[in-house]
């Protein structure tokens, strides 16, 4: 594939070089090289970042910590806004991860990461964070920004979970968790707050399991706003 | 069920291992063995490779040795100097470390010996090592007129912490319809959108309190990082190319270039003119910090370079450096990308300190900027080592066609970002 592409350039840098001896003052030129000099740099650029993204994978740890930065350490998330990852099933970060790659699902900066990896590194990574521990989340001593439960808005989240029958995939309040359903007990409100808003966002198509997508369908943005704070405050 | 008898066989083979040991004649010379890794500065890189070799590898006895007891982010701390942040957020310890088993010592190197593999302080202590991990950040070049005395009264803000409160000072204080000054600096230096991160939020600042008054950037280069994205927030935010305008953004094509400063008339000098104000903010070219120069490790650049797989210098064996000391071509010099090359260089440490293959590297830079307070942007890589040099595999900045829900959602980002990463870094 990439060999082919490289011959693509290689072509179109021919007949580019084959316009420019057209051109009666270019024709004494015996070197029609430099514009394609500069496609054959970029070809080679190319090739070689196919070539790097190609090579072999470093190990779990090494890929997995780089996440830590924003995913905190062994993903267990600091930050509001962002997911804790710690201990979700291998199976549900892959496919995640495959879908930021692949651009089905949207997001503001996960696509661009999850492009990086080949799909083994992306399989090394679940499988790392998969085998962390999961804790429940909690705010660093500096945190200014964390939104907190409502009690009420939790207990009326309880019967919109149970009418909308969300205990069939996330089970036993939102603590069990397995292959394609991650864990929802215990995981910061505020990204779960964003996740409910994009779900009922026109301008954004979010792929869901078909069972998820029909009972997000059903319910309001307020009704999804308290399901969020039962979760959230579910332990 | 299946857990527990998992739990009950770890007992028992760890039981089994601990007999293996006892029985073992080398029990005394495995103690003594214990290998020495001494990390000089504990900011996002020094604190990161400290705590990651204690993870990897308990048997590791790791010293970090920091100067300041506390710890100010340079990263968020523009939003202080805007003044909708308070410094004291911006602000971690070293206790979170202790628990790691790190031994965190608050005194300053003022000698590194390559030789004798041995470290001394001004408060006289030696440290010896196996391995050193250099993390000290930046220090500042010449810059005429820039000396002790200007630094107070015209601070540069690029270190976080009393300096970051006098700049928010300054801006608190100027006059409306004066200008708030910015002396960019040159490539390479610390947090490349910074700058411009720090002039969004001014003008943010100056929208509301001071509107006569405007941010002039001084720049000696012609383009900077994420700057279609920074023009175009400007122009929707802050009337950017307009007669009123917020923020003038002059070029070193049309002589942004200062080449001398006057603390004492508040004024500085480009080759064409003169700029005054009673608040202006000189960001001098940088350097990889004083003691990495002192230990012979830097380049004719002023950073230091390093193999990209370890970041061993290739000046001095033994001696690591990382963060933006560091000359990692190919990588920002960002707080992310030193807790990366942090993570990268503590593996290849507890490689080598085993007598170990070093794994392959991988890295990873993740770096928002704000443009107002509900107004974020990003930039994004994923590296890795291909023929000696890193290579961007992806990434990118945000779209320019992000919808306004998205740039708020980065706002938010940007401050889960601090707190993830400040909790990877102290935690």
């Amino acid at each position: 594939m990439q060999r082919k592409r490289v011959h693509m350039l290689m072509l179109a840098g021919g007949l580019l070089g084959g316009l420019m001896m057209a051109v009666p003052v270019m024709a004494a030129d015996p070197a029609p090289a430099a514009p394609s000099a500069a496609d054959a740099e970029k070809a080679a650029k190319e090739k070689a970042l196919a070539e790097a993204a190609a090579a072999a994978p470093a190990d779990a740890a090494m890929l997995a910590n780089t996440c830590a930065g924003c995913h905190g350490t062994n993903g267990v998330s600091a930050g509001p806004s962002m997911p804790s990852i710690a201990g979700m099933p291998a199976k549900y970060l892959e496919h995640m991860m495959a879908e930021f790659k692949s651009g089905k699902r949207p997001s503001t900066i996960m696509g661009r990461i999850a492009k990086g990896y080949t799909e083994e590194e992306t399989k090394r990574i679940a499988d790392f964070l998969s085998k962390t521990k999961w804790e429940p989340v909690k705010s660093g001593p500096n945190s200014l920004t964390a939104t907190k439960i409502d009690e009420a808005k939790a207990k009326k989240g309880k019967k919109v979970l149970d009418s909308a029958k969300c205990g069939k995939c996330h089970e036993d309040d939102g603590v069990t968790q397995d292959e394609d359903t991650p864990r929802v007990a215990g995981q910061w409100l505020d990204y779960m707050l964003i996740k409910m808003q994009d779900f009922k966002n026109s301008q954004l198509t979010v792929p869901q399991p078909e069972k998820m997508q029909k009972a997000v369908e059903k319910l309001s943005p307020e009704e999804l706003e308290s399901a969020a704070h039962f979760y959230a405050g579910k332990k | 069920m299946m857990n527990f008898t998992r739990r009950g066989f770890v007992k028992l083979t760890g039981g089994l291992t601990a007999l293996g040991l006892v029985s073992a004649p080398s029990l005394s010379a495995f103690a003594s063995a214990k290998k020495r890794v001494v990390v000089v500065g504990g900011g996002y890189g020094g604190s990161v490779a400290a705590k990651y070799l204690r993870m990897a590898d308990p048997n590791i006895q790791v010293t970090l040795i920091e100067k300041n007891k506390d710890y100010y982010s340079g990263p968020l701390s523009n939003w202080v100097v805007a003044g909708f942040r308070k410094l004291e957020v911006q602000k971690w310890g070293y206790e979170g470390l202790k628990k790691h088993g790190i031994e965190v010592v608050i005194d300053e190197v003022t000698a590194v010996d390559p030789a004798g593999k041995s470290v001394t302080t001004a408060g006289g202590k030696k440290f010896e090592y196996d391995r050193l991990i250099l993390s000290p950040g930046i220090g500042f070049k010449a810059l005429e007129g820039y000396d002790a005395e200007a630094v107070k009264k015209m601070p540069h803000a690029w270190i976080a912490g009393e300096q970051t409160t006098l700049l928010a000072k300054q801006l608190q204080e100027l006059k409306d319809g004066d200008p708030f000054i910015m002396v960019a600096p040159p490539d390479p230096y610390r947090c490349p959108p910074g700058p411009y991160e720090r002039a969004s939020l001014v003008a943010h600042y100056l929208k509301k309190n001071k509107p006569k008054s405007k941010v002039i950037i001084l720049d000696p280069k012609d383009k900077f990082s994420k700057m279609g994205l920074f023009t175009q927030g400007w122009k929707n935010l802050y009337g950017y190319e307009t007669d009123k305008s917020l923020i003038e953004w002059i070029p070193g094509a049309q002589g942004g270039k200062v080449t001398r400063v006057d603390a004492k008339s508040m004024t500085v000098y480009t080759d064409m003119a003169e700029f005054k104000s009673s608040c202006i903010n000189v960001i001098p070219p940088n350097k990889a910090g004083d003691i990495a120069e002192k230990a012979g490790l830097t380049d004719e650049k002023g950073f230091c370079p390093i193999s990209f797989e370890t970041f061993e210098s290739t000046k001095q064996k033994n001696i690591h450096v990382i963060g933006d000391a560091s000359a990692a071509t190919g990588l920002p010099k960002s707080g992310y990308a030193a807790n990366s090359e942090a993570k990268v260089c503590a593996a290849a440490v507890v490689a080598l300190l085993n007598g170990k293959p070093v794994g392959i590297p991988s890295y990873v830079n993740t770096c928002y900027s704000l443009i107002s307070p509900d107004y974020g942007i990003s930039v994004a890589g994923v590296y890795k080592l291909h023929q000696g040099k890193i290579l961007e595999i992806s990434g990118g900045v945000s779209s320019d066609k992000a919808q306004d829900f998205i740039r708020k959602q980065e706002a938010l980002y940007n401050e889960s970002w601090y707190q993830s990463i400040m909790a990877d870094t102290f935690g």
